[in-house]
This record gives structure tokens, C-alpha cells and sequence, in this order.
């Protein structure tokens, strides 16, 4: 297999990591393409910080049983908590070693969607958050049945009401529909039975754990994907894995998210979901697969990805020596740009893809780069931390195809790094 | 960037395969003949303060210290807050609707979560799109919406694309400044919908600044938020702007507290703001081409709470007025008596999608995309 060039790996760095550093994509340059993919996915283990300080969930509720001023004194102090652990991933986003990891914890995130609004305990939002960190790589297998417990999606779809007697079916619908198998393959029934299933599953919110009630477990035997029996929810989570279609679902959204906003190849999918399921559901197998296929090299969808306004706020700011905005800025304009970290707008996540570019969020996108790149004393410091290249390269690194409109004739390192950020494919990866 | 210029690279993008029924004869940027203006009253409007059960025993057991004593007696039981006054010769002549007991099934007390069900008009949490997006095809010569006063372009918002939001015109001038007029050939499909979405904001922008120089209305407008930014709408309208939807919102019905005096302040603010425009609508002979509608993401309480202010609750009241309003009471008002409330909730007796349906049905003459479960109401 021939070796990359430095726009293949700009390529590959900036789909899979949070911007393309140009140390990082230099660095991959000349490898062929499985030993970069290798590089890429054998990062060290991924560190969450400790939180921000939250304030016990015991007291917040004491206050907010009081009186009226307490509950929205409680509300007002949930709210603002909220919003230091949204600073608090948004600096972790902007400064953590594992970039790879990062972007994969946030893919999971809006894979398997929690909102504070709904469960409004940041510690809770939290610790849900360091579990998609610490398997964004690993088994999907171990961490469907670890979010199944997990106390801000107990909260977020209503399973700590599902009890015996009064089901509530929004956790065994959205498992079926939204984190395992899609709409079409399976049936209202099926969503009742595992309803009972995880009946009795529920939360200690002062101790922001996961509790099981065995007096509130419905074990009448139910029929769940032509199988009867009295289930657990891990049962039903097992039976539901077996099941090709499950493996091809996640393959789906791994297209969506590393090669195109396009309807999958089905070839593709077939192929990812097999080796998905033959691995146990090892996610690094599965990521490492698609990477290596041809459809991600495919000039076919080079640049057709449109950045998240993650992606853009923090891949730029990664990417290139702008002086640092403030985190609570930088909270606040992805929140203008369409994506509130931890409060996803429903529970299907963010749509992304065109829906990203509003009329709305493409006058944000547009004064934010332009402020970014405007002459100011402390961007003119930003020059002599530019690479040292040809304009050439410049346009190759920071474009992941040919500008859209022309280029500045007066030559300038800054004067070429604003046309490109402010040109239309700089919105692309 | 002219309109021709932008016509002919339109036919690289989706818009093209537009189908026109109802602006079959406004296709050339003309000020459409069935414009909304939708009122958002923020933080869940006190439906039973502003058209209230007057005679009804169990609405002053309810609100001992809060209840509207004076009201303004409108049909049978029901009368309208005295600071809504400026509004009753609309009332009088039958062009003000209102719709009693609006609301949906296990409604949501979360300001956020309800406020995106009415917008999205789904009760899932699954739909991203504004309801108004399926309900106005996009439009090749101009935007289907502008939202004023407010970052989000609520039942506007969708993959189409078709609104502008803005604080006021002149800021969203200053903030187009920066966005790229040139044209560019787009190598791909997500380049082909930042192109689209990039004219359709350079184009509300060139119609905005023919505007702002334009003609005013004579009519003078209240110095209110909500009265400068309805001032506004009625400019656009007068100068013919090629926009069927407005939408401007009025903030502070989260009344948990001491609400009368914020309440009528409210009410006065909301009917002076509506009084002028309808004036304004009347002077420039277009009031029977426009319709108010309000909405909010729920009613309050019916019980007062111990601070003098009334909590989240469900169902409310809304109105509707114009020149083709078909004036009088609609829908039903729920019982108050306690036993047939929930949890000390009024129990909706209209969903909010039947006035959707209304409007997209009875207004624009549009298909009604809810039409197994919800019919229009004869309003207009």
C-alpha cells in the first residue's frame, strides 16, 4: 500500500481528532495507512479532570423543599452548576492528550443522549460523561449494559418510573429504537416486554447511584423477540445484541460521523456490522475497519462532512495559535452555534449535517471566525507561531479541498490563514 | 447580489423543485395575502387572568387574593383583564377569536420542554423542526420568516431554512456584513446548502435595508419592547415585504410571585402593542390580509401559590385577531371545580395542533399536516 501524503493525513486527523494540529499531522505523514490508523487508535488511556465543585444533591433538595424562594433558589443553583460543568468539558475538549478518545466520548454522548435539562444533577451528568470516556474505545457490549444503569439515563428516559404495575415504556423504546436496532426491526410488543424487564431498575439521587428494587421487578414471563421468559434487563440487552441488525446500526452512525451525511453503502454496512459483531462489539475493531476502508478515503466524500460546531470552535482553536477565548465564551457561542454540551435538543441527539447551517448559526459561525482572525495586537503575535511552509501546504492543511472563492494576491501568512478560515469549505472536513 | 444572479444559481440547489399552490401569484417577491404574526408570551401566560371565568364561584375560591374582579365581560361567563381594554372595539367589531382551554395531553411543566413541544408541534421530543416548516413550502424569491427580538427561529426552525432571526433589523445588517456575497460554485451538496443558506440571508438583508429606508406607518406605536418591535412588523408589512410570518415575543409571564401588577403591566404592553398594529394594519388597508395569533408554552396553576403568584401549569386561553377573524368564543373552558382538575390543573379541552391546523388549513389554504387527529376550528 502506497504511504500517505499530507493531505491524506490532514484528512485522517481532522475526521478522527478534535482539529488538525499540524505537529500531529506532519507526524503521520509517509506512514502507510494502517500504521497511521494504529497510531491514531492506540492513544494512552483517557483521563477525566475532577469536576467542577457541585454542590450535594441532598442539600440542593432541602433547600428546594423549604419554601417557593428556596426552589428557585435551588433551580437558580442547579442552573449555574450546569453551566461550570459545561466550562469545565469545554476546557477539557480544548486541552486533554487524547483528542481521539475525546471526539469518540462525544459521539457517544449523542449516541446515547442525556440532557441536564431533564436530569438537572451536573454530578450525575458527570459521572455520565466519564463513562463514555472511559469506553468510547472499548467494548459496546459492556457499555450499553453500564449505561443501562447509569443513573442520568435512568433519570433522562424515565426509567427509575418504569415500576411493577405502571410500566414506563420510554427506556425499552429508545434502546430498541435509538441505541440498538432502528425503527422497523421489532415491534410495540417488544418494547412492552422489555419494559417489564428492567422494571424495578431506578436511582439514589443523594448518593448519584444506580439502585435495583426487586419489590418493584415485574417477573411475570413476557415474549421478547420470539423468546419467552422472565427476563432482566441484561437478558433483554444480550438478546437484543445477537441480533446482526444491532452491530449494523452502530455501523450506520459511524458512516454518518467519519465518512458522509450521504445514505450508507450497504456493502459497507454489512461488512462493518460483521466484523463489529464477530470482535464482541469491540469498538476500536469497528472504528478500525471503517478507517481503513476505501469508502473513507473515497475522493467521493473528501470534504463533504460539515463540522460540528464543536469542531469548529475547538478544532480551530486547537489547530492554530489564536489567543484564548474564555471557556464560559466559548460555552456560550456553541450554545448560539447549536450545540450545548450536555443538553442535546432531543433525545434522538443533534441532527448534524446540514441542519448545523442555519440561517441562524451560519452568522454566528461567520463573526466568530471573523473575530478570531481580525488584526488585533495579540493576533499579530499569532505569526510566528505559524509553520514555516508554502502557501501550498496552507491551503491543504486548513482546506480539506480547493478554496471556493480566490485567494488574497498580497502575500501575508495571517492575511492567507483568514481568507482560508473565512472561505466556505473551511466550514467542511 | 441582484435576484437574477441568485436565480440562476438556485438551480443548482434543492429550492428548485419548490411547488407553489397558494403563493402561485406571489413567486415574484411580492408581499404575500395571508401573513401571521405569532405573539409568543414567554414563561407560560396566565390564561385564567386574561380571559377570565368571571362568574365562576370555584375561580375566586381558587385565587383568593390574585383574582380579576373587574373584568371586562365578554360572552356568557367569560370576560377579558381590564388592561386588555385597548382591544375590545376588535372584540366589538367580531374580529378578535378566542380559543378557550388550549393545551395538549400530559403537557409538560418544564418552560423549555413545552415550549419546544408547541414549537416543534410534536409531543415526542423526537422533532427538531419548526411545525411551520410543514407547513409553508420554501419560498425561491425571499424567506418564509422573520423572528424578532430573539435568537431562535422556534416554529420556524428547519432543515429548509426559510427564516431569519434577528434582535432588530439593524442589527442583523451589521451582523450580514461579514457573510460572504459573493457567489461561488458549490463542489458538493453541503457546499450547495451553505450557498443556499448564505442567499437566503443576503436576500432578507437586501429587502431589509430596502425597507428600513421605507415608508413608516403614521400610526404611533407604545414605546413598549413589544411595541417597538411590532412598529417594526408593520413596517416590513406597509413596504411589502415578501414574508408570510412574523413572529415577536413578549417576556415575563413566569409569574410565580406577586404577579397582579406584573401581570396587568403585561397585559397593558400586550394590548396597546396589538391596538396600534391593527390600527397600522387598518390605515395601510391590509388588516384583512393579516391575522395575530398568541401562544405560550402553557397556562398556570389554577390555585395561587402562598407568594401571590401562580405556578406552571396546562391549559390557557388564546386569541386570535384580524380583518377575516371570525370573532367569538371557541373551544371550551375546562372545569375548575377541583375534582375535575390534575393535578390541580385545568384538563385542555382544544389541542394546540387544531389551531395549527387552523391556520394552515382555513388561512393559507395549505394541506393540514395533522389532519387524522386534528381538524381546523372555524376562527377564520
Amino acid at each position: 500500500m502506497g504511504r500517505l501524503s499530507f493531505s491524506d493525513t490532514r484528512h485522517l486527523v481532522s475526521r478522527t481528532a478534535l482539529g488538525q494540529q499540524w505537529g500531529g499531522v506532519k507526524a503521520l505523514e509517509g506512514k502507510t495507512r494502517a500504521e497511521a490508523i494504529n497510531i491514531l487508535l492506540t492513544s494512552a488511556a483517557p483521563k477525566t479532570p475532577p469536576g467542577p465543585r457541585l454542590t450535594p444533591y441532598a442539600n440542593i433538595k432541602r433547600m428546594s423543599m423549604q419554601n417557593g424562594a428556596g426552589k428557585k433558589r435551588a433551580r437558580k443553583m442547579m442552573m449555574q452548576e450546569g453551566t461550570r460543568l459545561k466550562r469545565w468539558w469545554m476546557l477539557h475538549l480544548l486541552q486533554n492528550d487524547t483528542p481521539v478518545n475525546e471526539h469518540l466520548t462525544l459521539f457517544w454522548h449523542n449516541h446515547f443522549t442525556s440532557s441536564l435539562e431533564k436530569v438537572e444533577q451536573p454530578n450525575l451528568m458527570y459521572t455520565q460523561n466519564k463513562l463514555l470516556r472511559d469506553n468510547a474505545l472499548g467494548n459496546y457490549r459492556t457499555l450499553l449494559h453500564k449505561v443501562a444503569r447509569d443513573p442520568a439515563m435512568l433519570i433522562y428516559l424515565d426509567g427509575s418510573k418504569n415500576v411493577k404495575g405502571s410500566p414506563n415504556e420510554n427506556f425499552a423504546r429508545e434502546l430498541l429504537e435509538l441505541f440498538t436496532l432502528g425503527r422497523g426491526h421489532y415491534n410495540e410488543n417488544d418494547v412492552k416486554a422489555a419494559a417489564v424487564a428492567f422494571t424495578g431498575w431506578g436511582v439514589d439521587r443523594n448518593r448519584g447511584i444506580y439502585r435495583y428494587d426487586a419489590k418493584h421487578h415485574d417477573t411475570t414471563p413476557v415474549t421478547f423477540m420470539g423468546q419467552t421468559g422472565s427476563f432482566s434487563g441484561d437478558q433483554i440487552i444480550d438478546i437484543i445484541l445477537q441480533k446482526p441488525r444491532a452491530a449494523e446500526h452502530i455501523a450506520e452512525k459511524f458512516w454518518k460521523e467519519f465518512i458522509s451525511n450521504s445514505h450508507p453503502e450497504p456493502r459497507y454496512i454489512k461488512q462493518w456490522g460483521a466484523v463489529f459483531r464477530q470482535s464482541n462489539y469491540n469498538i476500536k475493531a469497528l472504528y478500525s475497519t471503517v478507517l481503513n476502508s476505501e469508502a473513507f478515503w473515497s475522493p467521493k466524500y473528501k470534504g463533504t462532512l460539515i463540522k460540528s460546531p464543536i469542531d469548529l470552535v475547538v478544532g480551530t482553536l486547537r489547530a492554530l495559535p489564536f489567543p484564548k477565548l474564555p471557556d464560559s465564551e466559548l460555552v456560550h457561542i456553541s450554545q448560539l452555534l447549536g450545540q450545548d454540551l450536555f443538553d442535546p435538543p432531543t433525545v434522538k441527539g443533534w441532527s448534524g449535517g446540514n441542519a448545523w447551517i442555519d440561517t441562524q448559526t451560519l452568522l454566528v459561525r461567520t463573526s466568530l471566525l471573523n473575530k478570531l482572525t481580525r488584526h488585533s495586537q495579540a493576533s499579530a503575535k499569532m505569526e510566528s507561531y505559524l509553520p514555516e511552509t508554502t502557501g501550498e501546504e496552507v491551503v491543504k492543511w486548513l482546506l480539506p479541498l480547493d478554496p471556493a472563492l480566490p485567494l488574497p494576491v498580497t502575500p501575508g501568512k495571517r492575511r492567507m490563514v483568514r481568507a482560508l478560515m473565512l472561505d466556505p469549505v473551511f466550514q467542511l472536513k | 447580489m441582484n435576484r437574477r444572479d441568485f436565480l440562476k444559481y438556485s438551480s443548482l440547489i434543492p429550492l428548485a423543485s419548490v411547488v407553489p399552490s397558494a403563493f402561485a401569484g406571489t413567486q415574484k417577491g411580492q408581499r404575500p395575502d395571508q401573513i401571521v404574526v405569532m405573539v409568543e408570551l414567554k414563561g407560560g401566560n396566565d390564561g385564567l387572568n386574561t380571559l377570565v371565568p368571571f362568574r365562576d364561584q370555584d375561580y375566586f375560591s381558587a385565587r383568593p387574593s390574585i383574582a380579576v374582579r373587574n373584568a371586562i365581560p365578554l360572552k356568557d361567563n367569560m370576560g377579558m383583564n381590564p388592561y386588555l381594554k385597548q382591544l375590545l372595539p376588535l372584540w366589538q367589531q367580531g374580529q378578535m377569536a378566542w380559543i378557550q382551554g388550549v393545551g395538549y395531553s400530559n403537557p409538560s411543566r418544564s418552560h423549555f420542554h413545552s415550549i419546544d413541544i408547541w414549537e416543534t408541534a410534536s409531543t415526542r421530543h423526537d422533532e427538531e423542526r419548526g411545525w411551520l416548516s410543514r407547513v409553508l413550502p420554501p419560498r425561491p424569491t425571499s424567506v418564509n420568516g422573520i423572528v424578532l427580538g430573539d435568537n431562535n427561529l422556534g416554529p420556524m426552525a428547519g432543515a429548509n431554512n426559510s427564516a431569519v432571526a434577528m434582535e432588530d433589523p439593524t442589527t442583523f445588517l451589521r451582523q450580514t456584513k461579514y457573510l460572504n456575497k459573493k457567489n461561488f460554485k458549490p463542489a458538493n451538496a453541503s457546499l450547495a446548502h451553505m450557498l443556499n443558506v448564505q442567499n437566503q440571508i443576503n436576500m432578507a438583508a437586501n429587502e431589509l435595508s430596502r425597507i428600513h429606508k421605507g415608508r413608516r406607518s403614521p400610526v404611533k406605536f407604545p414605546t413598549s419592547r413589544i411595541g417597538r418591535k411590532l412598529a417594526l412588523v408593520s413596517q416590513m408589512i406597509i413596504n411589502g415585504m415578501d414574508t408570510p410570518v412574523y413572529k415577536v415575543s413578549l417576556e415575563g409571564f413566569d409569574t410565580h410571585a406577586s404577579q397582579t401588577d406584573q401581570h396587568n403591566n403585561l397585559m397593558n404592553h400586550l394590548g396597546g402593542g396589538l391596538k396600534a398594529f391593527s390600527d397600522a394594519m387598518k390605515k395601510a388597508g391590509l388588516w384583512n390580509n393579516v391575522m395575530v395569533v398568541t401562544y405560550s408554552e402553557f397556562g398556570r396553576r389554577v390555585a395561587e401559590n402562598n407568594s401571590g403568584g401562580t405556578d406552571h401549569g396546562s391549559a390557557s386561553a388564546h386569541f386570535a385577531i384580524g380583518g377575516r377573524v371570525r370573532g367569538g368564543m371557541y373551544g371550551k373552558q375546562p372545569s375548575l371545580t377541583p375534582q375535575h382538575l390534575k393535578d390541580g390543573d385545568m384538563i385542555h379541552t382544544v389541542d394546540f395542533r387544531e389551531v395549527y391546523a387552523t391556520m394552515a388549513q382555513r388561512w393559507w389554504r395549505r394541506p393540514n399536516p395533522w389532519e387524522k387527529q386534528f381538524k381546523p376550528i372555524p376562527f377564520v
